[in-house]
C-alpha cells in the first residue's frame, strides 16, 4: 500500500498545474531574465579580455617582436596584436578596434586613443619593455657573461605576496542571482509540503477527510507522500539546475555533481518546511498558504534575491539568521563549493541542510498525527 | 433477528455551548437502508463524522460490527464505504486512477483491485469517461466517480452523506438505484437526507432528526402510524361561508380544518371514504370547486406533527 499511495502521489504532483508553473516554468522565465540582465554586464565591465593593439615596426626589432609575441600567444594572452602599417592603425584606432599602438623601431613608443585601464596597460608594458632592454643591452655591451643570469633575473617575478587560489570557481559576482534562484525554487517546494500536511487532516480536506476513513494507517500514507513530493521536488531542481547550467551556459565552476546535491537536499528541505508550518495549529487553508509564502518569501529576502548585500548586512549585524534561514544556506553552499577549494564548509552546510529537513519533518508527523478532530 | 451493524449509544457532541447531537442512540441492523432523516443541522453529518471516527465526541459509545469503533481500527474502517456529501476526488487523476487510488487504500492485491474498479466503473456507468479528469465531468457524472470511490472496495457498511445534493433528476434516480442494488447484494446502508421522498423511496428504517435529538424511529409506515393524520383533503375554492365549515369539522374522522380564501385543508383521522363525505357537503351547499387531491401522509407530516414546523421550512 505504501508503494500504492507512493505511486498516485507522484502521478498527482508531476501532473499539478501550480507545480508546473511554480518550480519548473518559472525558475526557467527568472534564469532567463538574469542571464540577460547580468550576463553582458559581467562580459563586458568585469571579465578580463585580451587587449586588442596594432603594432607598426619602424625598424627590425627582433627583441620586441620576441617580447610582444610572448605576451599576446595562449588562452590567457595579455594583447592581441595585429601587425600593420600606420595608416590602417591609426583607423583600427580612430573606429575604437583598438586600444592603441605601439610603434616598435629602435626605440618602442605608444600612441593611445584614450585614457583607461587598457591604455594603463599598454603603457606600463612599453615602460616595463624600455627598462628590461636597456638593462640587457647594457650587461651585453659591458658583461656579456653575466646576460644569462640578468635575463633569467629580469624574467622572474620579484614580489612579497604568493598569490594562492582558493578555488578555481566563478568569480562573477552576479552569480549569486543564479544561486539565490535555485535557493528559492527550493524553498517553493514549501507550497507541495504544506499540502501533504493539508491533504491529510481531515479538518481542512475532504480528501483528508477520506483518507481518514481508508483502512490505510495515515502514517503510511503521509510518509508515502513526503517520499513522493521529495522525489518530485529533486526533479524539478534537476531541470533547474540543468537549464541553468547546460541552456544558460551558467558557470558554476567544476564541482557540478555537488551543485545537484546541494539543490536536491534544498529542495527536500523546503518540503519538509512547507510539511512543518502546515501541520501547525488548527488555521485554515488559506491562512497556512499564506504563511508558508510569507515565510518562503521573507527567506528569500533575507538571502539577498531582491537586494544584492542583504546577506552581508545580516552577516554583520545579525549572523545568525544566515544561519538558520533556510535559503541562506542553500545559496551559501553554492558560494561555499564556487569559492572554496576544500568541502568543509560545503559539509557544514550540507549536514545543516539534512537537520533541518529531518527537524521540519519530525515536527510535523508530530503535529498532524492526532486522529480525532473537535470539528470539521 | 439480523445482526447489528452499527450501536451508537448515548451520543453527545458539543461545539462550544452548542449541542450537535444530545444523547442519540441508534441501532442499525444486517441489510438494512438505514435513512437519517432531519433538516440541515440536525445532527446528521455530525453523527457520521463521530461514526467514522473523524470527530471527538464528549460522551456516549459507538460500536460497529460488534467493536468498539476508534480511529486506529483499520479491521473496521476496511468494511466501511464512505460517499461524502461533497464530491471529494484528485483533479490529478482521471476517472480510472481516482477510483483505482480509493480502492487502493483498502485492497493490496493488484488483480482483484482491477477487478474491482471494473466493476465499480460499470456499476455507475462511467465506462465511456475513464480516461476523463473530474474537471471534465458534468455534476451527475461527478457524483457518480465520488460513489464509485466509496464503493470500489465492496465494503459491508455503506455510508451515504447527502449524495444526490445538486444532482440532476436522471443522475438522482440512478444513484437511488443504485443504493437499493448494493443493498441487495448485501451491503448495509446509513442514507442521509434532507429530502424526505428519497428516504421514503429507498429506506427500509428511518430515524427523524432534529436539533440533535433522535425524535422518531422505525419504518415508514411505523412512523406514519405514530401520527393522527392519516388523510388530507385539499380542495380549490373561493368561498366557504362558516356553517359549511362548521358541518366539515363535525364530519366523523375529521379533526382539522382549515381555510386560506383559496384552498381549503381538510385533514382526517382514520376513517374510510372521507373525501366523498367532503365533496358530498359542498355539494349539498351548491359551492363551486377545482381541483381536489386526497393523500396519504408523508414524512414531512410526521416531522411536521412532532416538532410543529415543517422540514422544507427548517431548510430554508
Amino acid at each position: 500500500m505504501f508503494l500504492h499511495c507512493l505511486k498516485y502521489e507522484l502521478k498527482t504532483s508531476l501532473r499539478a498545474r501550480d507545480l508546473i508553473i511554480w518550480l519548473i516554468l518559472f525558475p526557467i522565465v527568472l534564469g532567463t531574465l538574469f542571464k540577460v540582465a547580468f550576463g553582458s554586464i559581467y562580459e563586458k565591465n568585469t571579465l578580463f579580455r585580451s587587449i586588442p593593439a596594432a603594432v607598426v615596426e619602424t625598424a627590425e626589432n627582433p627583441y620586441f617582436r620576441a617580447a610582444a609575441d610572448a605576451v599576446s600567444a595562449g588562452n590567457d594572452a595579455l594583447f592581441s596584436l595585429t601587425y600593420t602599417d600606420e595608416q590602417t592603425a591609426l583607423g583600427l584606432l580612430k573606429n575604437k578596434e583598438i586600444s592603441g599602438i605601439l610603434y616598435a623601431g629602435d626605440t618602442v613608443s605608444l600612441t593611445v586613443g584614450g585614457s583607461g585601464i587598457q591604455q594603463s596597460i599598454l603603457k606600463s608594458f612599453v615602460e616595463q619593455y624600455g627598462i628590461s632592454e636597456a638593462v640587457i643591452r647594457k650587461a651585453a655591451e659591458q658583461n656579456p657573461e653575466t646576460l644569462p643570469a640578468v635575463t633569467k633575473a629580469l624574467s622572474a617575478e620579484i614580489t612579497a605576496c604568493t598569490r594562492v587560489p582558493l578555488t578555481d570557481g566563478n568569480t562573477d559576482p552576479f552569480i549569486q542571482y543564479f544561486y539565490n534562484l535555485i535557493a528559492m525554487v527550493a524553498i517553493f517546494g514549501s507550497v507541495t509540503g504544506l499540502h501533504i500536511a493539508i491533504d491529510y487532516q481531515a479538518n481542512l480536506s475532504l480528501l483528508g477527510a477520506r483518507r481518514s476513513c481508508a483502512s490505510v494507517p495515515t502514517a503510511v500514507s503521509r510518509t508515502a507522500a513526503i517520499l513522493g513530493s521529495w522525489l518530485t521536488q529533486a526533479v524539478c531542481m534537476v531541470i533547474c539546475v540543468s537549464y541553468l547550467a547546460f541552456v544558460l551556459k551558467i558557470d558554476f565552476g567544476s564541482r557540478l555533481p555537488q551543485v545537484y546535491l546541494a539543490a536536491v537536499l534544498g529542495g527536500c528541505m523546503g518540503v519538509a518546511m512547507g510539511f512543518f508550518i502546515g501541520s501547525i495549529g488548527k488555521l485554515s487553508q488559506n491562512a497556512k498558504v499564506g504563511i508558508a509564502m510569507t515565510v518562503s518569501m521573507t527567506c528569500c529576502f533575507l538571502s539577498g534575491l531582491m537586494i544584492g548585500n542583504m546577506k552581508a548586512i545580516l552577516a554583520e549585524k545579525v549572523p545568525w539568521v544566515n544561519a538558520v534561514n533556510p535559503v541562506a544556506v542553500i545559496s551559501d553552499s553554492f558560494y561555499c563549493l564556487n569559492l572554496y577549494s576544500d568541502y568543509r564548509r560545503f559539509t557544514v552546510k550540507i549536514i545543516t541542510m539534512l537537520i533541518l529537513t529531518a527537524a521540519f519533518t519530525v515536527l510535523g508527523i508530530i503535529l498532524s498525527g492526532r486522529k480525532k478532530y473537535a470539528s470539521i | 433477528m439480523s445482526e447489528t451493524v452499527v450501536r451508537i449509544n448515548n451520543l453527545v457532541k458539543r461545539y462550544g455551548d452548542l449541542v450537535a447531537l444530545d444523547h442519540f442512540s441508534l441501532e442499525i441492523r444486517e441489510g438494512e437502508i438505514f435513512g437519517l432523516l432531519g433538516p440541515n443541522g440536525s445532527g446528521k453529518t455530525t453523527t457520521i463524522n463521530c461514526l467514522l471516527s473523524l470527530l471527538s465526541f464528549d460522551k456516549g459509545e459507538i460500536e460497529i460490527f460488534g467493536k468498539k469503533m476508534s480511529p486506529v481500527c483499520y479491521d473496521i474502517k476496511r468494511e466501511i464505504g464512505v460517499i461524502m456529501q461533497n464530491v471529494a476526488v484528485f483533479d490529478e487523476l482521471t476517472v480510472w486512477e481516482n477510483i483505482d487510488y480509493f480502492c487502493g487504500l483498502y485492497i493490496r492485491d493488484k488483480a482483484q483491485r482491477k477487478q474491482y474498479v471494473e466493476e465499480a466503473v460499470r456499476f455507475v456507468g462511467l465506462e465511456d469517461f475513464l480516461k476523463f479528469r473530474p474537471k471534465k465531468l458534468s455534476g451527475g457524472l461527478l457524483r457518480r466517480l465520488n460513489i464509485a470511490c466509496g464503493i470500489a472496495h465492496k465494503p459491508k457498511l455503506i455510508i451515504l452523506d447527502e449524495p444526490t445534493v445538486a444532482v440532476d433528476p436522471q443522475s438522482r434516480n440512478r444513484i437511488l438505484e443504485g443504493i437499493q442494488s448494493l443493498n441487495r447484494n448485501g451491503a448495509t446502508v446509513i442514507y442521509t437526507s434532507h429530502y424526505m421522498e428519497e428516504v421514503e423511496q429507498i429506506c427500509t428504517r428511518i430515524a427523524i432528526m432534529d436539533k440533535g435529538k433522535k425524535i422518531a424511529e422505525g419504518t415508514k409506515d411505523e412512523l406514519k402510524r405514530m401520527i393522527r393524520n392519516t388523510e388530507t383533503v385539499t380542495v380549490e375554492m373561493l368561498e366557504l361561508p362558516e356553517d359549511v365549515r362548521t358541518e366539515l369539522a363535525a364530519l366523523p374522522h375529521v379533526y382539522d380544518t382549515a381555510f386560506d380564501g383559496k384552498t381549503l385543508t381538510v385533514s382526517c383521522s382514520g376513517g374510510k371514504h372521507n373525501l366523498i363525505r367532503i365533496l358530498g357537503v359542498l355539494q349539498n351547499h351548491e359551492l363551486s370547486f377545482g381541483r381536489v387531491y386526497s393523500e396519504l401522509p408523508t414524512l414531512n407530516d410526521v416531522f411536521l406533527e412532532i416538532t410543529g414546523t415543517a422540514l422544507r421550512d427548517k431548510e430554508e
